[in-house]
């Protein structure tokens, strides 16, 4: 659909993530019909789509947690199960606070650490990052969703990885919280690492990204830079749904 | 009335309750089939000594799906272990839409009783013609005033286990103790070798409703279960009605 | 093996012992368990007392217990997997660790290293109450013999665990989980032992309970603790392997 730069260097390719027409069927429900598209090192890519357009499916598809039906999604050209050091390299955080109710946040922390072969101190580093240290200490199921998404964030940045993969980043955090997402991630893309990340706030993520990938019914309707995806239209949020009420129309 | 049919809607809808209806109506008929085929030839010559025990076996053991049931009611409130969900609390829903802890109690517990005598009497149903069928002519006669008791014993142990739910807040602890203690050798049978007190216990007062020449009579036996049940569900009422409801 | 991947698996073993051991719910199962046992080792022991002085064997009232005491062990075991599965857990343990039979593997591992000593100190605690409260009246036992007793107990109980933790792996919800495996070992299997006597020694509490149970003459189809070992064993290992493959292969 677009041309890019195919002139980068070496270490920056290794980052890159590709999704290759990926189709995933659970029971007779057809999910993901066909999805493509890729995430480039040194962009934030958002991956946008209404409820149940395929996001969540994609990405989990992608972090080796669901089976593709077939295509691929790799990282670097591998299968993420084929990671030699996964929390070094992806750093994800799904909906949820993906931890036990029961356990502390940081006890939380530290075992991922130990699975990583981090040290204890880099979980106090990112229980600082995140701004959880005061809470640090309790249990997860008496946190607040904005907690419960920190921690995930917190888990996510623990190896400091190469490439951050996050599902709805936004959902839960005060207006404080969206803006140090939101700078967060733009440094972090400056520093040439790539970030994707799906949601379906348009206002929030107009602000973030570089590039934007649009899914509706499992199928990717238009992918390309900010500006080319608004085209002609005033906002991302009125190109988003231009684009996927005409897919509907078509679907019916 | 209205809260009663959501919670009767609310329990129908659950999966586990399929494993609680299987269990409660038909495990009890196979036993009892399982148990006549076994016993068929000494009935026939006349010489078992069990057979007023054939059938009451299984409706005894069959109080697993009632148990199941109980705790699930409650326990499916607090907690959700699906993956998606970061720890779902239906009790929040479910205390803003019927605002009365006390009605909101009482009409749980009033959908796990008509649930559980309902059971019980598909399950006594199922074991009679199983029974009937495999012993043919010699099958025992049912005494009309022992199933009542099967169908009060089932009915109360589902209160206990509801009742004990409310207090823990999760399943885990009710179901192994009442699973454990409705097995061949239970523990509080096993008190009363120790003291005489542990005839009290309900489950040991309940099955007195069930068995014939208990330390209770069937009706006293009824009773003692039933003031369980009745401390109980004061106990539980008056927990649920001071706790934060998140905690 | 390479150093980096013996590395590796030292790191996933640490951070499943973490995981359980921040676990607040296994430690109140383990003190549960230990203190119920002692309640009920006192109450046989009463009853002991009272029967007929002499005939009683100190091992057999001490480990009296051990048919409600593998309920503790039982909970243990579901725990340790079904925990996972508790606020999307398995997401994070999925995307830090994604080889999946290491992982699983690692876990049960974890397990039994926590287990066994506890199994041990349980098992020890309920004959050491007998021995001081019987050591007038019973029959005196052989300290060799005690030992084996307690090790075999502490076997058996260490196998019911990892079993329970499969089938905890494969259901994957606690409540299924608990009301399959308790139903099994505290209705099923009496009932079937009633039924079945000619096949019952090839069950895995049957089998397993001849690791512990004082010989005796009386019966004819017994096994020996080492066959009983074996067939247990094997139950329980079939039952990871099953867990492992249907682990690999599903979404999570």
């Amino acid at each position: 659909m677009l041309l890019y730069n195919e002139n980068h260097n070496r270490k920056e390719v290794l980052w890159l993530l590709t999704i290759n027409n990926l189709v995933k069927h659970r029971g007779k429900q057809e999910i993901l019909s066909g999805v493509s598209f890729k995430a480039r090192p040194g962009r934030v890519t958002g991956f946008l789509g209404p409820n149940g357009a395929g996001k969540s499916s994609t990405l989990r598809i992608l972090l080796g947690l669901d089976r593709a039906t077939s295509g691929s999604a790799l990282i670097n050209g591998v299968p993420f199960a084929e990671l030699q050091n996964p929390l070094a390299t992806v750093g994800a955080a799904l909906d949820g606070f993906g931890a036990h109710r029961m356990r502390t946040g940081r006890a939380h922390l530290r075992w991922i650490a130990r699975a990583a072969g981090l040290s204890r101190s880099r979980v106090e580093e990112v229980l600082e990052i995140v701004d959880l240290t005061k809470v640090a200490g309790k249990r997860v199921g008496n946190y607040s969703l904005g907690m419960g998404r920190r921690l995930g964030m917190a888990a996510a940045l623990l190896g400091d990885p190469k490439i951050l993969v996050l599902d709805e980043p936004v959902n839960g955090l005060d207006p404080e919280g969206i803006r140090w997402i939101r700078t967060f991630l733009r440094e972090r893309a400056a520093s040439g690492k790539t970030v994707l990340l799906s949601s379906h706030l348009m206002g929030e993520l107009a602000e973030t990204v570089d590039d934007v990938v649009i899914i509706n019914h499992g199928k990717v309707v238009a992918e390309g830079t900010l500006e080319e995806v608004i085209g002609n239209h005033a906002t991302l949020e009125e190109a988003f749904f231009a684009l996927t009420s005409e897919h509907a129309g078509d679907a019916v | 009335m209205r809260a009663f049919n959501a919670e009767l809607s609310k329990l129908f809808s659950l999966p586990g309750m399929w494993l609680a209806f299987l269990i409660g109506a038909f495990a009890p008929a196979a036993i009892a089939a399982l148990d006549s085929i076994a016993e068929k030839e000494e009935i026939i010559a006349g010489v078992s000594i069990r057979l007023s025990e054939v059938g009451y076996i299984g409706l005894g053991l069959g109080v697993q799906g009632i148990i199941i049931l109980g705790v699930l009611a409650v326990s499916s409130e607090y907690l959700t272990e699906s993956s998606e969900s970061g720890g779902g609390n239906q009790i929040t829903t479910s205390l803003t839409v019927v605002s009365s802890r006390f009605h909101f109690l009482l009409a749980k517990a009033g959908a796990v009783t008509v649930t559980s005598a309902l059971l019980s009497i598909v399950a006594i149903l199922a074991t009679v013609s199983a029974t009937n069928l495999i012993l043919g002519e010699y099958a025992p006669a049912f005494e009309a005033s022992r199933l009542i008791g099967v169908v009060c014993y089932w009915t109360f142990t589902a209160l206990l286990a509801f009742g004990i739910t409310v207090l823990t807040k999760n399943g885990m602890i009710p179901l192994t103790v009442l699973i454990i203690n409705s097995s061949v050798v239970t523990v509080s049978y096993l008190l009363t070798k120790v003291t005489k007190l542990a005839f009290y216990l309900p489950d040991r007062a309940g099955t007195d409703m069930l068995m014939s020449g208990g330390f209770h009579t069937p009706f006293t036996g009824g009773l003692i279960m039933f003031a369980w049940v009745a401390v109980l569900f004061i106990i539980a009422d008056i927990v649920f009605d001071r706790r934060d409801v998140a905690s | 093996m390479s150093v980096s991947s013996r590395r590796k698996i030292t790191q996933i073993l640490g951070a499943e012992l973490d995981k359980l051991i921040t676990l607040p719910l296994i430690w109140f199962t383990i003190m549960g368990t230990f203190i119920i046992n002692l309640v009920l080792t006192r109450a046989f022991t009463s009853a002991g007392l009272q029967g007929a002085a002499g005939t009683q064997s100190i091992l057999n009232i001490g480990l009296a217990s051990m048919g409600y005491l593998q309920a503790g062990f039982i909970i243990l075991g579901i725990l340790a997997t079904c925990s996972e599965y508790t606020g999307g857990q398995i997401r994070t343990t999925l995307t830090t660790i994604p080889w999946r039979g290491f992982q699983l593997s690692a876990k049960h591992l974890a397990l039994a290293i926590i287990t066994i000593p506890v199994a041990f100190i349980i098992a020890a605690s309920g004959v050491l109450y007998a021995f001081i409260m019987m050591r007038d009246t019973a029959v005196v036992i052989e300290i060799d013999i005690m030992i084996k007793t307690i090790a075999g107990a502490t076997g058996y109980l260490t196998l019911t665990t990892l079993l329970s933790a499969a089938i905890g792996a494969l259901l994957r919800r606690t409540t299924p989980a608990l009301v399959v495996l308790l139903g099994y070992y505290f209705i099923v299997s009496p009932l079937l032992r009633d039924f079945l006597p000619s096949s019952k020694n090839y069950f895995p509490d049957t089998a397993g309970s001849y690791m512990y149970m004082p010989p005796s003459s009386d019966e004819i189809n017994v096994l020996t603790p080492m066959q009983g070992t074996g067939i247990s064993m094997l139950w329980t290992l079939i039952f990871i392997t099953v867990a492992i493959v249907f682990y690999r292969k599903r979404d999570a």
